[in-house]
């Protein structure tokens, strides 16, 4: 069963990697506003989970990647193996783990903005 | 039934480094896309497993920072750095690439049957990127250690 069609799976594939890319520079800077080690202080780093625009900036960055990473990752496998059950299994495997991911991470956004500490 | 089998290397194919030399500098970067991608996806994970520890209040984060503010841990993140540099860069070659830029012309296969799209501009961009790379490199282990 073709969930979608390849070619709008691989124009997801470039448009998450282009978003990516310009809110992970975003994440780096954010970063350089301040001595790196000084950056990370538990005190710092809640600071910034506070911050409603970062936390979005953040969530924004969980979800692009795990779709670009976890489409990254299908495409190898396909690459190294085909037959439909195995193709099937390594989608669904990708999409399952994908929201796995997506699921912990926005967890500990949504924790840490609210103060559930 | 026994071709097929000896046709399917598997990652034994990937990382076969004759192949390197018989397809050049494209089958590196080909390689080092895959083995980037993978490194930042398993990066990644942690990433968020690590930075999901600061739920569970100040000691277990500085618990945790503590693992990566170490000679090692700025040596791994370097390397990061650099995978994340390369997968980038090399990545915007690809997507140029399949949007028609950079690849020449079609014009009809004569010997020795030298692919158009495996040109002077693409070998140039692969270059140009490991070099960013090693510069990126550079700049976040200055950052780290300084």
């Amino acid at each position: 069963m073709m969930i979608m069609r390849e070619s709008i799976v691989m124009k997801i594939h470039y448009g998450t990697a282009i978003g990516a890319v310009f809110l992970v520079a975003i994440h780096i800077m954010m970063r350089m506003t301040q001595d790196f080690h000084e950056s990370l202080e538990y005190e710092n780093v809640i600071a910034n989970y506070e911050m409603i625009g970062y936390a979005i900036l953040l969530e924004l960055i969980l979800i692009l990647i795990s779709v670009h990473g976890f489409n990254g990752l299908r495409v190898i496998l396909l690459e190294m193996r085909q037959g439909p059950l195995y193709e099937k299994g390594v989608t669904y495997g990708c999409i399952a783990s994908m929201i796995a991911l997506v699921a912990y991470g926005s967890n500990t956004i949504i924790k840490a903005h609210l103060g559930i500490v | 039934m026994e071709k097929e089998s000896k046709d399917k290397e598997g990652i034994k194919g990937w990382i076969n480094p004759a192949k390197y030399g018989k397809f050049g500098i494209e089958r590196f970067a080909w390689i080092l896309m895959r083995i980037t991608g993978l490194g930042l996806l398993v990066y990644f994970i942690g990433h968020i497993i690590e930075t999901g520890n600061i739920l569970s209040g100040e000691g277990a984060w500085n618990e945790m920072l503590a693992m990566t503010q170490t000679t090692e841990g700025h040596v791994f993140l370097a390397l990061v750095i650099g995978m994340c540099v390369f997968h980038t860069g090399n990545g915007i070659r690809l997507m140029l690439q399949q949007m028609g830029y950079g690849i020449g012309k079609p014009a009809r296969p004569d010997y020795p049957y030298k692919p158009q799209s495996l040109n002077m501009k693409g070998k140039a961009c692969i270059y140009a990127t490991i070099g960013v790379t090693a510069l990126a490199m550079w700049y976040g282990i200055a950052v780290m250690f300084g």
